[in-house]
């Protein structure tokens, strides 16, 4: 895997403040960001169901391998030079579901959050 | 040959052999995980291991040879066994240090290595086609 495909939700805070960081992050894999149901994303993946993107995070690999919420995540964090021994941590099968929860929650709970944080910066 | 100069004499001889000894391990086994580290590269692996065994004997030899002094006199026999044994003892034990040192190394060296070619720590949910544009 040389590339992973992050399709992101544009018109959450939280998810675009995570982007500007992910950006600074020295990486072993390239990141590559497409914001969920637009045109470009439907015609590189036109057989994804992209109701579903806007759930949760959506990762998607150079050889179509397809990560949905939390694993998304887990992928992400494995992409990045410094968090790739986190990514096994959290994956491993005593954490795993608390990292599922943690994620789900955090990705239903999104736009309140962006509220939050924009509201405590200003 | 008084028991002073014999006691010094075996106490070299002993922990020379000693270093002699941790150093041809260390050489020959790290080797392995060298050319694992460094991706099969053999001749990079052979230069990093003959570095590192030269360090390890300036460490050692340097150490063993400050630590020679005794700083008081000896002048039975039982009292060179005793002498001899302290000595010999905490240069063991400075090479044990030593050697877990370079193991450590070693193995940060591996992980560092080997970290950078895992797999994905998850499996993935589903596979899509991708149109390249």
């Amino acid at each position: 895997m040389s590339t992973l495909t992050l399709l992101y939700d544009p018109e959450c805070g939280l998810c675009r403040r995570v982007q500007g960081w992910l950006a600074e992050q020295p990486k072993l894999i390239e990141l590559r960001m497409i914001p969920i149901k637009t045109d470009s994303a439907r015609r590189r993946y036109p057989r994804l169901n992209h109701e579903m993107t806007s759930e949760d995070l959506t990762a998607i690999s150079d050889r179509g391998e397809v990560y949905f919420g939390p694993k998304a995540w887990l992928m992400v964090l494995w992409t990045l030079t410094k968090y790739r021994e986190w990514s096994y941590r959290l994956a491993a099968p005593e954490l795993l579901p608390t990292t599922r929860r943690v994620v789900s929650l955090v990705s239903q709970h999104r736009y309140q959050i962006s509220r939050v944080a924009t509201s405590i910066s200003r | 040959m008084n028991i002073e100069i014999v006691t010094y004499l075996l106490y070299l001889g002993i922990t020379i052999a000693l270093t002699i000894w941790v150093a041809q391990t260390l050489h020959k086994n790290g080797r392995i995980f060298l050319v694992d580290v460094f991706h099969g590269n053999e001749p990079l692996a052979d230069s990093v291991n003959h570095l590192l065994v030269v360090g390890f004997y300036l460490i050692n030899l340097g150490f063993v040879s400050l630590a020679l002094k005794l700083g008081y006199d000896i002048s039975t026999p039982k009292e060179g066994i005793e002498a001899l044994s302290v000595k010999v003892g905490t240069v063991m034990l400075v090479l044990g240090g030593m050697h877990f040192f370079n193991l450590l190394l070693f193995s940060r060296m591996r992980r560092r290595a080997t970290i950078r070619n895992a797999p994905p720590p998850v499996s993935p949910d589903a596979f899509t086609p991708i149109e390249e544009v």
